[in-house]
């Protein structure tokens, strides 16, 4: 790994909950709970929320190649847009952090353990500041 | 007629084959994509229409071409890389086999633009073609059955492998993409009977990786170690993603390399040798004879993958043995094959990066302000985009008879924001946002014919969207190639006149081939499916992914009107 180039933005992100230790277990709005019963899982709030994160977060989407599948601006490449309001893994903060930390099928890299809690939590907090349009066009050109 | 046919193939070091075939990605050794064919003429290709269609069941772009070899076509799918083998004895060209190989999914997420698959290659009784996840796999042509398999990629690297194989006597030459993630690139040779890896040779790096050999190379020792800075060769890309010829008098292979990572130049001082090149090196055991690069400390992402094509050609008078190769940078080169020495250099579209090249010292005459880097803010008003002033995965193709080369071309111009980059291996490293604008004229692709002993447009037809098919040119003196917004198209090969359109599918990212068929007719088939950088780019929906919607990009609003995705194959014939 060749982390020089962006070693002060690490730096800067490295605070927060310790590096190392999977987070608690996420509750999902979205998943459908057996028997009626909600899972045994809370919620995970990020820390970094404040506007100089977001600020480091958008340097950090760049720096960390976030870019590189999800395109300029997050708007979607060989990945999927994440600013279109639309989400398959949940978009709520733990939702964003567990699938960057744990990653998910069909391409998206497990960063857990290689980029600090804190890194991805500033990465998350850039992700939900980007607006989202009320509608997506799909039938005007 | 047919004697100078035979003369050309001779010629072209090529062995005598039947016209009615097509075993090899550019139809021949020398990548010329020209069939001897002339059932179908500039008269009567009015009449052709389509005779059969197959769709292929997977929805990434469908680069490359079929096979027509022994009365069967060989059709490869972008990732799951499924083999179809059709019988073409019978109505319908019903099924001799499919091979559905087990295909690492995780190659997805590795393939930098889209699960593409630039195709089979045949060679003694089998199909050879890689698998996105880095494999090479051997597959008999009869009977289905897989011969062999070997890893030649590491996608822990960044390394996938979409590219076309290329055989030349025994040897399977392969190469891996990669040029987004830091990979250190290279070309390998396999063993065509058992899959075995014989040579190794890196694009950079110290020569003994190189296979570079004291007298067989006269470009200075160490060149791709004393070119960069640091360890920068180590993750500095150099993929080899496109199409390989071969010189079978001369012995030497010719590939073009990719570009150097990461995109912001100041991570990587130096002309970063032997990125954006072409490289001739000897099938049997890899050394390399002689190298030219083609764009030196690259800031734009011009990569060199395109298709070398060989040729023999007066040039000021002057019978010579010539590799051209119209390359992303916008320029179209003619070089001797034997030497590399630089012959005809010139713009074959929108050009602002360099004024022009050097010929005789090969250098281009860069234009200062638009040198990228992350110190250096926005850059705007580079032509053409990284999309290439032509791309790669578009194959040209060469007409002895005329003796013009045929092309896809994009006019598009791109600004380029440069920002510092760190690696993880296996996932991207890049650094830079570069959108994209419609070059002058705002027409964005067009269709050109390219005199290259004179470095000149003879012709060209202009279209909307950029042109990203391959070519073919028959004796029959028609051109055929596609279009993004999903028309396949036959023009004179003289007169650059259009003859004939269908709309197929989808929007076209192949190479059209032509072949005999087993009643001696001649048809010509091709992939539609639009897939790559475009339907990336822009699509609006994908049908495999529901929360997968997003706005078409601003310089091609309209493309998801004309076009979705979809993989077919096309078969047409008078």
């Amino acid at each position: 790994m060749d982390l020089r180039p962006v070693a002060a933005l690490l730096v800067v992100a490295a605070c927060g909950r310790s590096a190392g230790g999977p987070p608690p277990s996420v509750r999902y709005a979205a998943h459908v709970s057996a028997g009626g019963t909600l899972p045994a899982a809370g919620e995970l709030k990020n820390p970094f929320a404040d506007s100089a994160s977001v600020k480091q977060g958008a340097q950090l989407f760049v720096a960390m190649n976030c870019d590189g599948c999800h395109g300029g601006g997050a708007t979607g490449w060989v990945g999927p847009s994440l600013v279109d309001g639309r989400w398959r893994y949940g978009g709520e903060d733990g939702a964003v952090f567990q699938s960057i930390y744990y990653g998910r099928p069909r391409g998206m890299p497990a960063y857990g353990g290689i980029l600090s809690d804190g890194v991805i939590w500033k990465i998350v907090a850039y992700i939900r500041a980007q607006p989202v349009p009320a509608v997506v066009p799909t039938q005007s050109w | 007629m047919l004697s100078s046919l035979v003369l050309f193939a001779v010629l072209q070091g090529t062995p005598a084959r039947d016209d009615g075939e097509w075993r090899m990605p550019g139809r021949d050794y020398a990548a010329t994509r020209y069939s001897g064919l002339a059932s179908i003429t500039a008269s009567n290709v009015q009449r052709l229409r389509p005779v059969w269609s197959f769709s292929t069941g997977v929805l990434g772009g469908h680069e490359g071409q079929p096979l027509v070899v022994d009365k069967t076509m060989y059709v490869v799918t972008p990732f799951p890389n499924v083999l179809y083998a059709f019988d073409l004895t019978q109505e319908g060209y019903p099924l001799r086999f499919k091979y559905r190989p087990d295909v690492n999914p995780t190659a997805v997420g590795i393939a930098c633009c889209d699960v593409i698959n630039r195709g089979a290659v045949y060679a003694d009784g089998r199909i050879v073609y890689n698998l996105l996840d880095g494999h090479t796999v051997a597959v008999d042509a009869v009977t289905g059955k897989e011969l062999w398999k070997t890893k030649i990629a590491d996608l822990g690297e960044g390394e996938t492998t979409p590219m076309a194989p290329f055989v030349a006597g025994n040897r399977v030459i392969v190469g891996p993409s990669g040029g987004e993630f830091g990979i250190y690139g290279w070309v390998k040779a396999l063993d065509l009977a058992t899959g075995r890896i014989v040579w190794t040779a890196h694009n950079m790096g110290p020569d003994s990786l190189m296979l570079v050999r004291p007298g067989t190379f006269k470009g200075g020792a160490n060149v791709g170690l004393t070119t960069w800075a640091g360890e920068s060769w180590q993750r500095g890309g150099a993929p080899v993603w496109g199409w390989i010829s071969y010189d079978a008098e001369l012995d030497l292979i010719y590939f073009g390399v990719g570009n150097p990572g990461p995109y912001n130049p100041e991570q990587r001082p130096g002309e970063n040798k032997w990125t954006n090149s072409v490289l001739a090196r000897r099938p049997g055991d890899g050394a390399l004879v002689w190298a030219y690069q083609f764009t030196p400390h690259d800031s734009w992402d011009y990569d060199s993958n395109a298709e070398m094509i060989l040729a023999d050609l007066t040039i000021r008078g002057r019978r010579r043995k010539v590799l051209v190769h119209f390359d992303k940078n916008g320029f179209a080169y003619t070089l001797d094959r034997a030497t590399g020495e630089v012959l005809v250099a010139e713009p074959f579209t929108n050009v602002t990066w360099a004024k022009r090249i050097d010929v005789a010292s090969g250098l281009p005459v860069v234009d200062s302000t638009k040198v990228t880097g992350a110190s250096r803010g926005n850059i705007e008003g580079i032509c053409p985009s990284l999309e290439g002033g032509k791309s790669p995965a578009s194959p040209s193709a060469y007409s002895p008879q005329t003796g013009l080369f045929y092309t896809a071309t994009n006019n598009l111009c791109m600004s380029y924001q440069a920002a510092p980059v760190s690696r993880i291996a296996g996932t991207p490293f890049i650094g830079a946002s570069t959108p994209y604008s419609a070059g002058p004229g705002g027409y964005m692709g067009a269709f050109i014919a390219w005199d290259a002993a004179r470095g000149r447009k003879i012709w060209e037809i202009r279209e909307k969207f950029p042109v990203w098919s391959g070519a073919v040119v028959t004796a029959g003196n028609v051109v055929f190639y596609g279009t993004l917004d999903g028309w396949f198209k036959a023009a004179d090969a003289t007169s650059g006149r259009e003859l004939w359109k269908f709309k197929v599918g989808s929007g076209v990212v192949g190479a059209p081939i032509t072949y005999r068929g087993p009643d001696g007719r001649q048809y010509v088939a091709v992939y539609s499916g639009i897939g790559g950088d475009w339907f990336l780019l822009s699509g609006d929906v994908r049908s495999d992914d529901p929360a997968d919607v997003r706005p078409p990009a601003d310089f091609a609003k309209d493309l998801a009107r004309h076009t979705s995705q979809g993989g077919m194959v096309w078969i047409f014939g008078l």
